[in-house]
């Protein structure tokens, strides 16, 4: 008698869950947003002694940030090439830095405009991300060091910021 | 293909660094205490490059305003980790304020690489 039990329960719970997992929702929603991605880390290229550069002529690699936006004229991308070293051995001469930012690729033909019509002033490049989709841009920075010195052995580091604000 | 698509991953080993902040419009809302609003906030970190992220709060003229976030204003997020935050604000600056961002934190690791500070700013309206 108890066997019997047993085994109707097991049957009714078998069939049970075969029954209740027929459909499992997947839910989700798209919202206004901006994503920020560090698509290729920077390198300095040291090809002469007293310059150490991001360009592929010497030895470097140009940061590339991409901006993703869901819909269009709600954010603007601003990107400050560096101006100073986060890290790097005593310096006791000036470094001299030059750097600028463009698209380097786009998902969408119209973003090909940012360049015309983006605003730099300083060491600052605003883009206004007018169209949705993702933008790649490319910075180039340069540190140069005193009046042909040699930069000092040692680790370097420089500071990127990408931001999207809201407009 | 797969194979192709794997070799590409591992070569560009950088596809996921993405710095994620929502909403992009927060409102200011009312809470229990009298004098203070608060706005709800959601930080996304895909970057596995970092674990913090700082929050502050400006007007125009990008001024930094008083606020306080649950949990402080250095946030801990784990790669591949969302979490959700309040800022408060005094009800009194609410005119103010006119964003709300969190930027990222990176630690010096002696790498010659360039680093990338993200930094994500919500507009109130």
């Amino acid at each position: 008698m108890f066997n019997k039990t047993l085994i109707s329960c097991a049957l009714l719970l078998t069939f049970s869950n075969t029954v209740l997992a027929e459909e499992i929702p997947i839910s989700g929603s798209v919202e206004s947003k901006c994503i920020v991605t560090q698509d290729t880390a920077g390198v300095y290229g040291n090809a002469s002694p007293e310059t150490l550069s991001t360009a592929t002529a010497d030895g470097g690699v140009h940061p590339v940030v991409r901006f993703d936006v869901i819909q269009a004229d709600y954010y603007m991308a601003r990107i400050t090439h560096p101006t100073s070293f986060t890290e790097s051995p005593a310096l006791n001469d000036t470094v001299t830095w030059t750097g600028a930012t463009s698209v380097d690729q786009v998902s969408d033909s119209g973003m090909s405009a940012y360049d015309s019509n983006k605003v730099e002033y300083d060491n600052v490049t605003e883009v206004d991300l007018s169209i949705a989709g993702s933008t790649w841009f490319q910075v180039e920075s340069e540190a140069d060091y005193g009046y042909g010195k040699a930069f000092p052995g040692g680790q370097y580091q420089a500071v990127v910021t990408a931001e999207c604000i809201a407009i | 293909m797969k194979y192709i698509i794997l070799l590409l991953t591992m070569i560009s080993g950088q596809a996921s660094l993405a710095h994620d902040f929502t909403p992009t419009y927060p409102k200011l809302e009312t809470t229990h205490q009298s004098g203070v609003l608060k706005a709800s906030m959601k930080l996304f970190n895909k970057r596995d490059d970092i674990r913090f992220y700082r929050v502050g709060v400006f007007d125009n003229e990008w001024n930094k305003i008083p606020f306080i976030v649950s949990g402080g204003k250095t946030i801990n997020v784990e790669y591949l980790d969302t979490k959700r935050f309040d800022v408060y604000i005094q009800e009194s600056r609410r005119r103010d304020v006119a964003y709300i961002c969190t930027k990222s934190l990176t630690l010096q690791d002696g790498s010659t690489k360039s680093i990338l500070n993200s930094r994500i700013c919500s507009k109130v309206k």
